[in-house]
């Protein structure tokens, strides 16, 4: 079960999240956990792999919105990141970043061992 | 305005929150909903129908980027509708280049992702609520320069949100109106009238001290009020009659009319909850003694009906639905009663009511002027007939025609008889004028003018109905008349009350005495008939002879 404290510990800026849900713990961490059995990193990994860059800006753009307001702060980052090189189209080598996130969401999975 | 002027602060305003991402959605539904009822929609799609459903939305929370139709198509269509295009709009987003442009196609403000703090949220859509409220009641409180009362679509707005906060409050929709307002300002001047309105407006906003509501000047002198239900409205008028009043002129005590809707929260239209209430208070014109009339169901068909036989009496004129019947005139002078005249009435078989008794339509005919149409009609029709029986049978029988005081006073009445008897070759004394004795109580000389050149011209002058109204013995001295018709009440009661019959004594009297003639009417058994005969009473009608009959019956009974 993920906790408040393994998300602090995972780099979450929890105060932040809980603020936005008005300090409500339950309600936070119910929205948490409905992140684990999200498709949403798949769909981002897909869309690389197609070479489909409106598709992939599109995946991570809302990733970086969920993972921002529950202040998933390491998703965040690496989401925010990739949406910027996203949006201007960017021909680049995308698979480490993907691959940064692919391992940082694996983590944070874990979290609700 | 006790209450009413804050209850809009507790009804919970509707935010539509336009978002895909279902966390996000949560997340801003769950702050939204400490101060307003959060609405959700998928898409801009989604939120289009939603607000075209009716819904009363206060404002939208937009998100750019979403699947189907994102926002910046949703800021556009929206713009196209004008009654939603004026529903704040605040964009979320995480871009600054999407910030200008959502600012340019006219969002009102936009929240940043990852969501500022709860508070902030809350306040800038408040601001924006508010804002957009502030500017919608100053188009909407222009109120009324003269009396600085609310509007009319002011007033009808604050019903509307009121009985969506408190539909279980009974309430009652009133109509106001000064008696004779036309008739004060003619006599004062309009600045009197004017300053009479602004007192009434003091007086009924003085009222909402005491009682909940909220009041209207709808125009002219008709005020609307939404109050509190009353038992009964006697000192609300004594309170607005004692408080309406000029300084300048203590001799103006106007008077009022009430028309009373109550309970108006069983009904679904307040439009027609203050309809209804307009309609009573129109009932109560021309009274003088009466001044609140309440609502109720049976008059207002009543009122149909009658607006229904109005409408329809041009076509029933062009139809001839209106049968003119004839009841015979019997001389009962000689040994043997003797047919001499007979007295045209009218009926009116419609295509819908059927039979409708003159009862009716007449007094409603005689309110608004169109019973001249209908005499004109009934004068052709009986001239038309006496010379028919003049050249088929040639048998000559007068026919009497009842004419009403607006008959009379029409410009070209005489004329139109003339024309009448001409036309159909026949003589001015085969028409016989019958004029209530009511019809002289204005105008009585005019009238009797009229009388006057007719009688010299060879009609016979009949005074209706007599003993029945106003008439007195010095005003029959200067009346023109042949005949002195008695009202039936007395014929029928004669013989049951000595004072009936005396009464019927004295009217034979008079008519010897000015040397006229003198009718009962309504004779229906042989007693009476001997009775009158035997007080010298010269002509009777009624159903001891016969009824009225339709003319082709009459023609079949008397003139073969």
């Amino acid at each position: 079960m993920v906790t408040i404290e393994k998300l602090r510990n995972f780099g979450c800026n929890v105060d932040e999240g809980l603020s936005r849900c008005l300090n409500n713990e339950s309600f936070y961490l119910r929205l948490v956990s409905s992140l684990f059995d999200d498709n949403k990193v798949q769909f981002l990994i897909d869309a690389i792999n197609e070479n489909d860059l409106q598709k992939a800006f599109e995946a991570a753009h809302a990733l970086k919105g969920v993972y921002g307001n529950l202040a998933i702060t390491p998703l965040f980052k690496v989401t925010s990141e990739i949406t910027e090189y996203l949006r201007e189209k960017k021909e680049m080598d995308y698979r480490p970043m993907v691959e940064k996130i692919q391992e940082l969401y694996r983590q944070f999975v874990a979290l609700n061992d | 305005m006790k209450n009413i002027s804050h209850f809009s602060e507790h009804i919970k305003r509707k935010v539509l929150i336009v978002e895909d991402e279902f966390i996000n959605q949560q997340l801003l539904g769950n702050i939204i909903a400490t101060a307003y009822e959060p609405v959700y929609a998928n898409n801009g799609k989604e939120a289009l129908e939603i607000l075209k459903s009716g819904q009363h939305i206060s404002l939208i929370l937009l998100d750019l980027m979403m699947p189907v139709m994102d926002g910046y198509q949703f800021m556009n269509e929206i713009k196209e509708i004008p009654s939603l295009s004026s529903i704040p709009i605040i964009v979320l987003t995480s871009e600054k280049s999407a910030e200008i442009k959502s600012l340019q196609m006219g969002a009102q403000d936009f929240i940043v992702k990852p969501y500022d703090m709860p508070e902030i949220i809350l306040a800038r859509v408040a601001r924006s609520v508010q804002l957009e409220e502030e500017t919608e009641m100053i188009a909407k409180t222009a109120r009324d320069p003269l009396t600085h009362l609310f509007t009319k679509s002011y007033f009808f707005e604050y019903i509307e949100e009121f009985r969506t906060a408190n539909p279980d409050v009974i309430m009652d929709a009133l109509f106001i109106d000064i008696k004779h307002f036309s008739l004060i300002n003619e006599m004062y001047g309009r600045k009197v009238g004017d300053e009479l309105l602004v007192a009434l407006s003091k007086s009924l906003k003085g009222l909402f001290n005491k009682y909940e509501g909220i009041v209207s000047r709808i125009q002219g002198d008709i005020f609307y009020l939404y109050i509190s239900h009353q038992k009964n409205y006697e000192k609300l008028l004594k309170r607005i009659k004692r408080e309406t009043f000029l300084p300048e002129h203590h001799d103006l005590h106007p008077d009022f009319k009430i028309g009373v809707f109550p309970n108006c929260h069983q009904i679904e239209s307040i439009d027609d909850a203050f309809d209804n209430a307009c309609r009573a208070g129109k009932l109560l014109r021309g009274s003088y003694t009466e001044s609140i009339k309440y609502y109720d169901e049976e008059m207002y068909q009543k009122e149909l009906y009658h607006e229904k036989l109005i409408l329809d009496m041009d076509k029933a004129l062009v139809e001839k639905q209106f049968k003119v019947y004839l009841q015979p005139k019997y001389d009962i002078t000689g040994d043997e009663p003797v047919l001499t005249s007979a007295e045209a009435l009218v009926r009116w078989i419609h295509p819908v009511y059927g039979f409708i008794s003159p009862g009716v339509f007449i007094p409603l005919f005689e309110n608004n002027g169109l019973i001249q149409k209908l005499d004109n009609y009934i004068w052709n029709e009986v001239a038309e007939r006496i010379g028919y029986w003049k050249k088929t049978f040639h048998k000559h029988l007068p026919v009497s025609i009842n004419v009403s005081r607006i008959d009379v006073l029409s410009p070209g009445f005489e004329d139109f008889i003339e024309e009448v008897v001409k036309h159909n070759g026949i003589e001015t004394k085969d028409l016989f004028l019958e004029v209530t004795e009511s019809a002289y109580a204005s105008d009585e000389k005019e009238i009797n003018d009229v009388m006057i050149r007719l009688q010299n011209k060879g009609h016979l002058i009949e005074i209706d109905d007599f003993g029945t109204g106003y008439s007195s013995l010095s005003s029959l001295t200067s009346l023109t008349f042949d005949v002195l018709k008695i009202d039936m009440s007395f014929i029928r009661n004669m013989l049951k009350s000595d004072k009936n019959l005396q009464v019927v004594q004295i009217i034979i009297s008079i008519a010897n005495m000015f040397g006229a003639r003198t009718i009962a009417e309504g004779v229906e058994t042989k007693e009476q008939y001997l009775k009158l005969k035997e007080l010298g009473c010269h002509n009777i009608q009624g159903y001891y002879f016969d009824k009225a009959l339709p003319m082709d019956e009459f023609d079949e009974k008397y003139m073969k």
